[in-house]
């Protein structure tokens, strides 16, 4: 009941304290003398000496002051302090690999302590970011100076990291997974969308059609993913082997054929299951509204029902397009390209910051579309309301 | 007789998932035709039973820790003290929704090595996310005049959640745990790949060695421990919405 003078942050509080403890107690960095040994781990104080490590811990206790008596001035103070601190994260490294590397072969790998750090200052950011209200957009432009920061620090100071090398080693290779990889979501989520549309319409006039449908595209759902790909591969290797024209198109038991009918399979539920609810789910009294101003059936659809259910479907787009993004990566197992091809390349060689080009991209993939699709979906929200 | 035909359609399954854990060989015949050219066409590096008993502790485990740390973490975010931590339970429990499973698991390989463990973690992060989304529906969805009465009786805190809170929030907290476990289920298979031996085994060793007959032995044993649990969970007497 003290509007002027409420308590401390809590959120803000117990986070930037426990990031000061992993920043303090965790391994920062750890270096390798090549590619396979295991690195040496080393915390704050190996890079810049234990007075600088006490150095160190003030912006943490800064940003717990800002949280101890919050006014919007301190929060917007506080979140000024966390961008900047994003951004010395990529310097932090490249101060440690000039410090701590000495050989042309050594190696920098990132930390527990760094990984636990970011992870935690993005949550500050987000705390902050919903307790300032600001904007979506506003909300990934402060996202810019880490990135660019990253980049510089990444082209000038940062080529003993692990990682990096790694990209280096094949970046040919790694743009064309990429590609590959949106390609197999992009086709896979294209197709779903047409059948899943189509679909949901036969269902909305055949109730039959509905209940074996929603029947079939459930029990696809509990087969494992790794397992309708691998179903897939006798057929399809048969099929190839004895229809020509196919074979010329380049199906075959392995490869992309069967990763995108099973991803096809596995999307076709959220499409066809969001995109019939929000048509049935329009108020059949805007529908007599609409019929009433004398609006033909074609026009009630395309005028009225369609926008209306339009944001819950983009919403069953959303989800599948997600659910896609982490499906092509176990397809990489039969052998359909795309970044999950380095998961398991990296698993397979005990190679883990492989593993790590493989799974990072992956998840800003999915992070980045989930974002952008919501975004969409707010702005066609009819009248920003229902 | 009426409580034994509720029970009828999971234990049917259950009893279809032991036979066809433990009668494999039988269908020897069958997967002959299948892939007839290979020699082997049963899976023999392990016991059915074996996998299948592995594959239920690493999903059971998983799951028991994502209810307690899932449903312990909403009930923290929707009391009085824990109310600051709110939004970002419910932020980061929609923002981790958008995490691939994949991506998860290769990302806790490196921290925890091969083997179980990682898989563990995996699916108990995963699972996670489901959980604290639902109960924290169910518990922000409790009508507030109903509280209103609780509190007035002269129920204290902890009263008014075993009692009132809890309960009408337990369909909708007992439906995200039925979606948590069904789809780690399916998940955990992908754990073979990092070294965890389960019902995913039949499945990779059949990718890697072009054998249909072992990746059909595996996705079928899957397939009916899904629908299995998924059916028991439906039976459950909270479940009656959904």
């Amino acid at each position: 009941m003290r509007p002027e003078n409420p308590g401390p942050n809590v959120v803000l509080l117990s986070l930037s304290l426990v990031a000061l403890a992993a920043w303090l107690g965790l391994d920062t960095v750890s270096v390798a003398a090549n590619r396979i040994v295991p690195g040496t781990g080393h915390g704050v104080a190996d890079v810049i000496g234990v007075a600088g490590a006490l150095v160190s811990g003030v912006p943490w206790l800064a940003l717990a002051g800002f949280a101890w008596r919050p006014t919007s001035r301190r929060f917007a103070l506080a979140l000024a302090l966390v961008v900047l601190m994003l951004s010395a994260l990529p310097a932090w490294l490249a101060l440690s690999a000039v410090t701590l590397v000495d050989s042309a072969q050594a190696r920098l790998g990132i930390g527990a302590g760094i990984w636990v750090v970011l992870f935690l200052l993005l949550l500050v950011m987000i705390e902050l970011r919903s307790r300032l209200v600001l904007s979506r957009p506003i909300g990934w432009a402060l996202l810019l100076p880490p990135v660019v920061s990253a980049g510089l620090c990444l082209s000038l100071w940062l080529e003993p990291l692990a990682l990096w090398q790694e990209y280096r080693g094949r970046s040919g290779q790694f743009l064309g997974a990429v590609v590959e990889h949106l390609l197999l979501v992009g086709v896979a989520v294209g197709t779903s969308l047409v059948l899943g549309v189509l679909l949901a319409l036969a269902m909305r006039r055949w109730p039959g059609v509905q209940k074996a449908g929603f029947g079939v595209l459930n029990f696809l759902q509990t087969i494992p993913s790794i397992a309708l790909f691998g179903l897939l591969l006798a057929p399809l290797a048969w099929l190839s082997a004895n229809v020509e024209w196919l074979a010329a198109l380049g199906v075959s038991g392995i490869g992309w054929a069967p990763a995108l009918l099973a991803l096809v399979g596995y999307s076709l539920l959220p499409m066809v299951r969001n995109t019939f609810v929000a048509l049935e789910a329009v108020d059949p009294g805007v529908i007599d509204a609409a019929r009433g101003m004398g609006m033909s059936r074609g026009q009630v659809f395309r005028q009225v029902r369609l926008p209306l259910a339009l944001p819950v479907i983009l919403e069953g787009i959303r989800i599948t397009t997600v659910q896609a993004i982490g499906l092509t990566a176990v397809a990489a197992l039969i052998g359909a390209g795309g970044l999950g091809t380095f998961i398991f390349q990296g698993l397979g060689q005990a190679a883990m910051d492989l593993v790590l080009l493989g799974a990072l991209p992956i998840l800003v993939m999915a992070l980045l579309v989930d974002a952008l699709l919501g975004a969409l979906t707010d702005v066609l929200r009819p009248g920003g309301a229902k | 007789m009426t409580e034994l035909r509720r029970w009828a359609v999971p234990l049917g399954w259950l009893v279809l998932l032991l036979a066809a854990t433990l009668g494999m060989g039988q269908l020897e015949g069958l997967f002959r035709w299948i892939e007839a050219d290979s020699r082997q066409v049963i899976y023999a590096r392990a016991d059915f039973a074996t996998l299948l008993g592995r594959h239920l502790l690493v999903v059971s485990v998983a799951a028991v820790l994502a209810i307690l740390v899932g449903v312990g973490a909403a009930i923290a975010a929707t009391r009085r003290w824990g109310r600051d931590f709110l939004p970002l339970v419910s932020q980061l429990a929609s923002i981790g929704q958008t995490f691939p499973p994949v991506a998860v698991l290769a990302l806790a390989v490196p921290v925890l090595g091969f083997g179980t463990l990682p898989i563990i973690v995996a699916l108990l992060l995963y699972g996670l996310l489901p959980i604290v989304r639902n109960t924290l529906a169910g518990l922000e969805g409790i009508d507030p005049g109903v509280m209103e009465a609780a509190r007035g009786m002269g129920m204290s805190g902890g009263q008014i959640l075993r009692q009132v809170e809890l309960p009408l929030a337990a369909p909708v907290i007992l439906a995200g745990i039925r979606t948590s476990v069904t789809i780690n289920i399916a998940t955990a298979a992908i754990g073979a790949t990092v070294g965890a031996s389960n019902l995913g085994d039949p499945i990779i060793s059949g990718i890697v060695n072009g054998n249909t007959a072992y990746v059909v032995q595996g996705a079928l044993l899957i397939g009916l421990l899904a629908i299995s649990v998924d059916s028991l969970f439906s039976r459950l007497p909270l479940a009656g919405a959904r």
